[in-house]
This record gives C-alpha cells, sequence and structure tokens, in this order.
C-alpha cells in the first residue's frame, strides 16, 4: 500500500525557490548587506539579520559531503524506493543541503565525488532538487 | 560566571519495568517512576512543589507536566513541560536545578515515561520521527532521523578511519552491561559479527547499531543540597551543567564531526571545576553505535578521530578508561523515546551511591550524563558528584 509522498507545504519564505525549481533553477540567497550565501530560504539573512537578500541561481554543481543509503524506508510511500541514497550535498557556492541520489548504484557512491543536480518535477507546482554523479570533478 | 555547583542535589531516583508492558499509559510510565523515585527520597508528594516531564508521542497532552502532576494529585508552584529532543534528560535536570536555586521550588519532580512499543506500532513510530524532519527540506527525500545519524557516522569513518567493527564494538559491550542489569530489554549475549550480519537499515547502521524502541519512564528528585543531607539516601550533587543548540538541520550544522557536545561539556566540566579525566564513569546517550564514538571525542575522554579505536582497546568498560552505560543503555537497556536518556541518570545515581551491585564501578565518585537529539542539534551534559565540591 504505497500513498503519496510527503510534498512540501510552500509558505512565503520559500515561494520564490519552489517557483525557481519549477523554471530548471535552483536559487540561494545572497545577503546584499553582509555577502552571506545562504540555504534555506528565510525572510532575513542568518549572518546579519538583514532583509535584504538577492535569490540568484545556484551553479547546481557540489559534491557528496556524506551520504546514507537507505534500506528500511521511512514510511510506505518510500518502499518501493529502497535502497536509495540521500545525501548531504555541498553546493560549490558554499551552503550544503539534503537530496537524494539518482542514476547511481549505492555501492558506487563515495565521500567527495563531485555531483551536479537534476530537476525531478513532481507536481507543476513541485520539482525536487536531485543529484547524480558529474562527469569531472567541480570547483570549491 | 553565577552557577548552582553543589547547590541541589538528586534525593530519589526511580524507574518502571522496561521494554514491552502492554497496557500502561505514557502517563502511569510518569506517575509509577515518581511515585518510585519518593518512595526512595523517603519524601511525601505534599512535600513536591515541582514537576518537570517530557511530552509523550503517544498521549496527546499539550500540557503533560500539568497532566502528569494532576494524575498523581499534586498541584505544583513549578511546571515545565521540556523539550529539546533527546537532550530533554540531562537538559531537564538543569531547569529543575535553577528552579531550586532561584527559589521557584524547593522539591522537584523531574520524570519522563512512554510507550512507544506498546502504544505505537513500530511504523508508527518510525513515521513519527520522520514526521519530525523538515517538510520542505528532508521529508520529501525520505530521510530518517536514524539517517540524519548515519551522515554524521559515514563522514567520521571518512575523516578518520572508523570502521564498521569499532561501531559495532560499542553495541557489543553495552549489552555485556546490560546482561548484569536485572529487567532489561536485551540480554542475550552478541558479537561484532552478529552486528554486522543484522539487518542494514541506512548505512553505515545495521539494526544492532539502532537503539531499541521500549516502553517505560523513570524520574528523579531533586531538592536544596541543605535539605538533602537529612533524607535518606546519600545525596548524588549536581556539580555542573552545560547545553549547546548548534543547528535545527542537519545540513546547516558547521561540521558534522565535531558537535555541540563539545560546548556543552566543556561548559559543565567549568561548572564543576574538573576534567574529562577526573570522571569515574559516564551515561552517554547511545541512539546509535556511532553516536557514542563522537561523543567520547567531543566529551573530551579521547582526542578527535579516535574514538574508535578507543572502543576497540576496551577503554568503555570495567578496567579501561571510562565505563560508560552500565545499565546497558538505549542499544541495550530501553528507549521509549524521550524516556531513553533518563535510565543513564539513573544508573548514574546509583554507581555514585555505591548501589549498582555486580555493575559497580568501583569508587565512583564523579558521573558525567550526556544526553542529545535531532543529529546533534541539541545537546546536554550534566556532572554528578558524591561532594558538594567535587
Amino acid at each position: 500500500m504505497t500513498g503519496q509522498k510527503p510534498l512540501p507545504p510552500i509558505d512565503d519564505d520559500t515561494r520564490a525557490y519552489w517557483a525557481g525549481l519549477a523554471r530548471g533553477e535552483l536559487l540561494l540567497q545572497h545577503c546584499r548587506a553582509c555577502g552571506h550565501v545562504q540555504f534555506y530560504q528565510r525572510a532575513l539573512c542568518g549572518r546579519c539579520l538583514s532583509p535584504s537578500l538577492d535569490p540568484r541561481p545556484a551553479s547546481g554543481r557540489g559534491s557528496i559531503y556524506s551520504f546514507s543509503t537507505v534500506h528500511r524506508p521511512p514510511s510506505a510511500e518510500f518502499k518501493d524506493d529502497v535502497p536509495y541514497t540521500v545525501v548531504l550535498v555541498e553546493l560549490s557556492e558554499g551552503p550544503r543541503m539534503i537530496s537524494t541520489l539518482v542514476d547511481t548504484p549505492p555501492e558506487t557512491v563515495r565521500i567527495g565525488q563531485p555531483v551536479e543536480i537534476v530537476y525531478d518535477r513532481v507536481t507543476p507546482e513541485i520539482t525536487l532538487p536531485r543529484f547524480r554523479r558529474a562527469a569531472a570533478p567541480t570547483a570549491g | 560566571m553565577r552557577s548552582y555547583r553543589g547547590q541541589v542535589a538528586i534525593v530519589g531516583v526511580g524507574e518502571t519495568p522496561v521494554g514491552k508492558v502492554p497496557g500502561r499509559s505514557a502517563l502511569w510510565f510518569n506517575a509509577e517512576a515518581t511515585r518510585l523515585a519518593l518512595e526512595d527520597a523517603g519524601l511525601d508528594k505534599a512535600q513536591v512543589d515541582g514537576l518537570v516531564t517530557a511530552p509523550s508521542f503517544v498521549a496527546p497532552f499539550a500540557r503533560m507536566s500539568v497532566a502528569v502532576s494532576e494524575y498523581l494529585g499534586i498541584r505544583p508552584t513549578f511546571s515545565n513541560t521540556l523539550n529539546v529532543s533527546g537532550a530533554t534528560a540531562a537538559a531537564s535536570v538543569s531547569v529543575a536545578a535553577a528552579a531550586i536555586h532561584a527559589g521557584l521550588a524547593d522539591t522537584v519532580v523531574v520524570c519522563c515515561g512512554d510507550n512507544m512499543l506498546s502504544g505505537l506500532t513500530r511504523d508508527l513510530a518510525v513515521k513519527a520521527l520522520v514526521e519530525s524532519r523538515d517538510p520542505q527540506y528532508e521529508a520529501p527525500f525520505g530521510l530518517l532521523v536514524a539517517t540524519t545519524f548515519a551522515l554524521t557516522a559515514q563522514r567520521h569513518m571518512a575523516e578518520y578511519g572508523t570502521t564498521p567493527e569499532q561501531l559495532a564494538r560499542v553495541a557489543v559491550v553495552t549489552r555485556g552491561h546490560a546482561m548484569k542489569k536485572p529487567g532489561a530489554q536485551m540480554t542475550a549475549p552478541i558479537t561484532v559479527e552478529d552486528v554486522l550480519a543484522s539487518k542494514l537499515i541506512t548505512t553505515p547502521y545495521h539494526m544492532l547499531d539502532c537503539a531499541l524502541v521500549s516502553d517505560g519512564g523513570a524520574a528523579f528528585v531533586l531538592t536544596a543540597a541543605e535539605r538533602a543531607r537529612d533524607l535518606r539516601r546519600k545525596p548524588v550533587y549536581l556539580l555542573g551543567g552545560g547545553e549547546s543548540y548548534t543547528q535545527e538541520h542537519i545540513f546547516c550544522a558547521e561540521s558534522i564531526t565535531t558537535t555541540g557536545a563539545a560546548i556543552s561539556s566543556r561548559r559543565a566540566y567549568a561548572m564543576a571545576g574538573v576534567r574529562p579525566e577526573d570522571i569515574d564513569v559516564a551515561g552517554i546517550y547511545d541512539c546509535f553505535t556511532g553516536t557514542v564514538v563522537m561523543m567520547l571525542e567531543d566529551l573530551g575522554f579521547c582526542k578527535k578521530g579516535e574514538g574508535g579505536p578507543f572502543v576497540e582497546a576496551g577503554q568503555i568498560t570495567y578496567g579501561g578508561r571510562i565505563p560508560i552505560n552500565t545499565h546497558g543503555g538505549m542499544l541495550s537497556y530501553a528507549h521509549p523515546g524521550l524516556p531513553g536518556g533518563f535510565f543513564h541518570i539513573v544508573e548514574m545515581v546509583r554507581q555514585l551511591r555505591g548501589e549498582a551491585g555486580e555493575r559497580q564501578v568501583a569508587g565512583a565518585e564523579l558521573a558525567l550524563c550526556h544526553s542529545l537529539g535531532g543529529g546533534f542539534a541539541t545537546n546536554a551534559t550534566i556532572i554528578l558528584g558524591t561532594e558538594e565540591k567535587g
């Protein structure tokens, strides 16, 4: 019995982020006051509290900071997906994010491997940012 | 800095049966543990004017500390339902001590109980935990709480060469401890090979690298040191406490292999005026085997990166540098959710009172308890001693 997987509830803080993903852009917030680049999306800068944030598309490239291959699904909706590999990706712009790997056999995954974003359109509103192994190492 | 060092003591402890205890409610586990702790302290419930507890995963009470008080028939003037996930255990002792030290209450019960095993099915328990992840940035990717911790262990293995065998050794050693603790949920001996052959949950963790799911409750009674001296049990003094809250999301952590435990323990040691090498026995929150390896480093019992070899060399059991989780911990004694870390504190009190029977660490005078939660989002440390001034 596999039901609906949890979908992100969009709010004012994150509307631009999900709209960006839907058109194929991963947005990071750049603080106009202090230059801090942040993930996740907030109404203020997590370093200096400035509300002046500039959403800019990220390169979509990064590397695997850590990973774990899930064999026991958290709920019935994920049963058909196991084993899947959760990754903590360090983006080349600096911030880290949680995602899952696509098209990558779990036994080949290593920390430090370069990855690139894959836009996984789940509904018209929601595109999930997933990652796959990238051919060449990325800077940063 | 102001300090509650030596001002407050634990004067009674209680724990309910643990493991599978069907038919009992979360309220009952809280109340029964409290009844036993008051009996141990030789105090009447009429003398209790403060109560601190944590929410239940199973019972829907919005004000758990008030509900538990009503069940016990007490009307406290200080009440707090504290939730900093796994760190709640040590943090709630600090909250109670602060309340006593500040004059808000004279005698505070700290209790916690839940029926995660009988009240929630295993699937529902796991689902409740996954739903505690961020709905936008974590849950859509099927992130188990266990996976959050697994990410830290995987990185620790890559940075420092920690091995799956070293992680497994933590489960093997603490299972050995549980075998000497009456009532422990798991008492069959296991080997490193058994751990590595158990079902993979979320790499590098196997089933036997993960804490249990249990029913159970624990409680302690705290009062001012000058009152404690006149009570029936040898007082166990609170010498220091420290907490650290470094991030909510694992992806916002500055480091995932050095945690807020380094901060919380530094504060606790400073308040107590003691060093890691002075500690005789420790209760370390063991939701996963790798968690213990990292905590041994952050709590200062060994150098960063040396947790794996430290465990392998037999340093976390009798005859080693620092016997830990002499009751078996959450890996083998019990883990009913938020109460999981409370049993470590009960055990450390028994060690300091010299009542641990065949589990007794000879001459134990100083104990450390560390609890943590949310993939190291929350950390709390307390230091307990047999003397007011350590």
